[in-house]
């Protein structure tokens, strides 16, 4: 028999009917996915009409959304995509925590996942700096003079970031060339790996016990692929739904026809970010900006070995083998859209 | 069918639609209308929307301008709110707050080494911007300044080039605490409304914009827009008659600030007249009497027929360049500026500089032209009358905003008995007052 290629590697001949039910995973991974992959097809035309530079970066955004046919849909299409892939995979982490499925054996898949979401935040922010406006130069500056903040290399790190001691033409390269290259490239591995580390790790997170006496219900390939066909279709119809009736946001351009700076609306970090933004409101920015949203992410990734190290209750919904796991991750939740929605409203 | 294939086959049907939504919505995509002005070289859309909106002037051709020069904006966005995020002064680049930005540059409106080509400086120190008599009389008569020379001003200005001997070095802005006296603070909060940077009171008769445009750009006494630009409201009243500067000023245009009520001192509020006219069937002559001065007042025939412009000179309204305490300061043109004197003929002057203002101001009216050669009236200040031309017997008047030829009469050789020291127009008024016909 051949060697099974990546598809079959990721859909077995047959899978474990509760687990494969949508109403378990909710198809968040493969719906990030699908994400991922639509961000690469609307991404890759959008860089045909956008120029990376500080003086046509907002003109060309323009040309792209108010002239070329369909280029609005094509760059609403990237920005709903975004917006949607950073919920479903937010998602699919609460799924992941909540269910157990982060157990031994799958701690090193829980760290790519975790990676790969954080990758995908600075793939959104990067983004968001390409727009090159009132709005998105602000969170610019905000952003990066908080790299300044890091102990030791933070001025190392500012200028990595920036190129210069400035914001300049060369900032804005960097960032187009993370965002269409050094990150995108990196998380397409990642998700590979990712993808390739479930089948690795049993095949997704199902109740040992039943598989093992093999009176498990389970279900055909064919079942497990029609399945994803409907929730892509689904996803793709919110996504265009959102495209058509919603604009992707922008704001007045900074350069050559700018107003002055001092008009920057008051929200300047993108929505993600709102809750840091929130958050340095209220304490100093190598608080803020630095060492709360690092240890939001150490606590994150340490969570198989610090919080539950386990193996009771995987594929249990909250089960009370991972209550510590379960309280932080709720806790970091909420606290995060509460902050968000307490600056949204500022 | 099993449960999955209906579900494919209805959400595969909603795509399908849903994606026919999005060819619906580029369908229906304006065509976009660009347009490259040669002064930026930098592309706008603006005329996507605005296609068949009036050129603002000859002067500022559509070609060579644009819009974003003079309005800012963003002028690539087709998104109406984006795109007018940042224009300056909203509608009205011209609003005093952002002339320099939009019209100066020694260029164009400001800059220039003498006064009198200066435009935007002699606008910004002119009483008409400043207010500073009002304020100085009020201030002064309610204890607020030692005398009634002016101190203050609607926004602080100063002028290192005085040329008259009222012309004032500065003025502060007038903001009184609240240890200013309480008139004066109540002047300050609740009569602030006559002066180029006030926002129009937002009734019929008094709709105007603020800045160049509160004189130059039209507005009828019901604020209704008159032009074609398909996207400016045509029901919606505070906009212009149309897109349009213009030199030929009609009566009615500075009648939104002057003549429409009086300040009462003892209320410090406006009050405003009760005897104009609503909407109705008068003709233009009839409008023009009740509306053009208040009832109480005393005027020639020649003030009720011809329009303010027609005598009240640049220097007059834009004035001098110099801050002054009092409109007077500036306010020079008399009768006999036109008409002479008993003993003289009025001042003429032949032009032989094809760059005379006359020249100039003239090709910017509609209604009157001056060649080289011409004889126009001049005046004590400097200034010239080109629609007023001495044909070497009878002096001829074409009005600034209709066109009506009139001939004036000379005084010279005429049996007016007028005292060689009383030539102000209040003595004329004794013998030449006109009373009008509509009550």
């Amino acid at each position: 028999m051949a060697r099974p290629n990546f598809f079959e590697h990721l859909h077995p001949p047959t899978i474990p009917a509760r687990e494969a039910r949508f109403g378990y995973t909710f198809g968040l991974g493969g719906m990030s996915l699908l994400l991922f992959l639509s961000l690469i097809v609307t991404g890759v035309p959008l860089m045909f009409g956008y120029v990376p530079t500080a003086v046509s970066a907002a003109e060309s955004i323009r040309v792209i959304t108010y002239v070329a046919p369909f280029g609005w849909l094509l760059r609403n299409l990237h920005y709903w995509a975004a917006v949607l892939l950073l919920l479903t995979a937010s998602l699919h982490l609460l799924r992941v925590v909540f269910s157990g499925s982060y157990k031994k054996p799958r701690q090193f898949n829980w760290l790519l996942g975790l990676s790969i979401l954080l990758l995908s935040l600075l793939l959104s922010f990067s983004g968001y700096v390409l727009r090159w406006d009132v709005d998105t130069y602000g969170a610019l500056t905000v952003g990066t003079h908080i790299t300044q903040q890091v102990p030791l290399i933070g001025n190392w790190l500012y200028r990595l970031l920036v190129g210069g001691p400035n914001i300049t033409d060369t900032t804005l390269v960097r960032f187009y060339t993370w965002h269409t290259l050094g990150l995108v490239v990196p998380v397409l591995l990642l998700i590979g790996w990712h993808a390739f580390r479930v089948r690795r790790d049993g095949g997704i997170g199902h109740r040992e016990a039943e598989a093992v006496s093999g009176k498990t219900p389970r279900l055909a390939r064919r079942e497990l692929v029609q399945r994803e066909g409907v929730a892509a279709l689904a996803i793709l119809c919110v996504l265009f739904l959102l495209s058509i009736f919603w604009d992707a946001p922008l704001a007045a351009p900074v350069g050559r026809f700018a107003g002055p700076l001092a008009e920057t609306s008051h929200i300047a970090a993108p929505w993600f970010f709102l809750w840091i933004q929130a958050l340095l409101r209220l304490w100093p920015p190598l608080w803020a900006g630095v060492f709360i949203p690092l240890g939001v992410v150490l606590l994150l990734a340490l969570l198989p070995w610090v919080l539950d190290r386990r193996e009771e209750g995987t594929a249990v919904w909250f089960h009370p083998s991972g209550r510590w796991a379960q309280v932080v991750v709720g806790a970091i939740t909420v606290g995060i859209i509460l902050l968000t929605i307490v600056e949204w409203r500022q | 069918m099993s449960g999955n294939q209906k579900a494919t086959a209805v959400l595969g049907l909603a795509f399908l639609l849903i994606v026919l939504g999005a060819v619906v919505r580029q369908a229906r995509q304006p065509a976009v209308v660009q347009l490259t002005p040669t002064l930026t070289g930098q592309p706008e859309l603006c005329l996507t929307c605005h296609e068949g909106i009036e050129e603002i002037s000859a002067a500022h051709s559509i070609e060579a301008f644009g819009c974003v020069l003079c309005h800012g904006g963003d002028g690539l966005a087709l998104d109406a709110d984006l795109a007018h995020a940042t224009m300056r002064g909203g509608r009205n680049p011209s609003d005093l707050a952002v002339v320099e930005e939009s019209c100066g540059g020694s260029a164009c409106h400001s800059g220039a080494a003498e006064d009198s080509g200066d435009h935007i400086h002699r606008v910004l120190t002119s009483v008409q911007a400043t207010y500073a008599g009002a304020i100085a009389q009020v201030n002064f008569a309610f204890g607020g300044q030692a005398d009634a020379t002016a101190v203050f001003g609607i926004t602080a200005v100063t002028d290192n080039n005085i040329t008259t001997d009222t012309g004032l070095a500065a003025l502060a802005a007038f903001h009184p605490g609240s240890d200013a006296p309480g008139p004066v603070q109540a002047f300050s909060s609740d009569c602030l409304l006559c002066h180029l940077s006030a926002a129009a009171i937002e009734a019929p008769y008094y709709y105007r914009a603020t800045g160049c445009a509160a004189c130059h750009v039209v507005y009828e006494n019901d604020g209704l827009y008159r032009g074609s630009d398909p996207t400016t409201p045509k029901d919606e009243a505070g906009y212009g008659r149309s897109h349009q500067f213009t030199t030929a000023i009609p009566y009615y245009q500075c009648n939104h600030c002057h003549n429409r009520g009086n300040y009462s001192l003892r209320q410090m509020s406006f009050l405003e007249r009760d005897d104009l006219p609503g909407a109705s069937s008068l003709s233009a002559q009839e409008q023009r009497e009740l509306e053009y001065y208040q009832p109480i007042s005393q005027f020639t025939l020649c003030e009720w027929e011809l329009d303010c412009v027609d005598c009240h000179t640049n220097g007059e309204v834009m004035g001098n360049g110099d801050i002054h305490s009092h409109q007077q300061d500036v306010q020079y043109v008399q009768c006999q500026t036109c008409h002479g004197t008993l003993t003289e003929m009025p001042l003429l002057e032949t032009i032989t500089d094809p760059a005379h203002p006359a020249i100039i101001s003239a090709d910017l009216n509609p209604n009157y032209s001056v060649e080289l050669g011409d004889t126009v009236i001049a005046t004590t200040q400097g200034e010239t009358f080109g629609w007023v031309q001495w044909d070497g017997e009878r002096l001829v008047e074409t009005g600034k905003v209709d066109g009506r030829l009139y001939e004036v009469p000379l005084v010279l050789g005429s049996g007016c008995q007028q005292k060689p020291d009383e030539q102000e127009s209040a003595y004329c008024h004794e013998c030449h007052t006109y009373e009008r016909t509509v009550k």
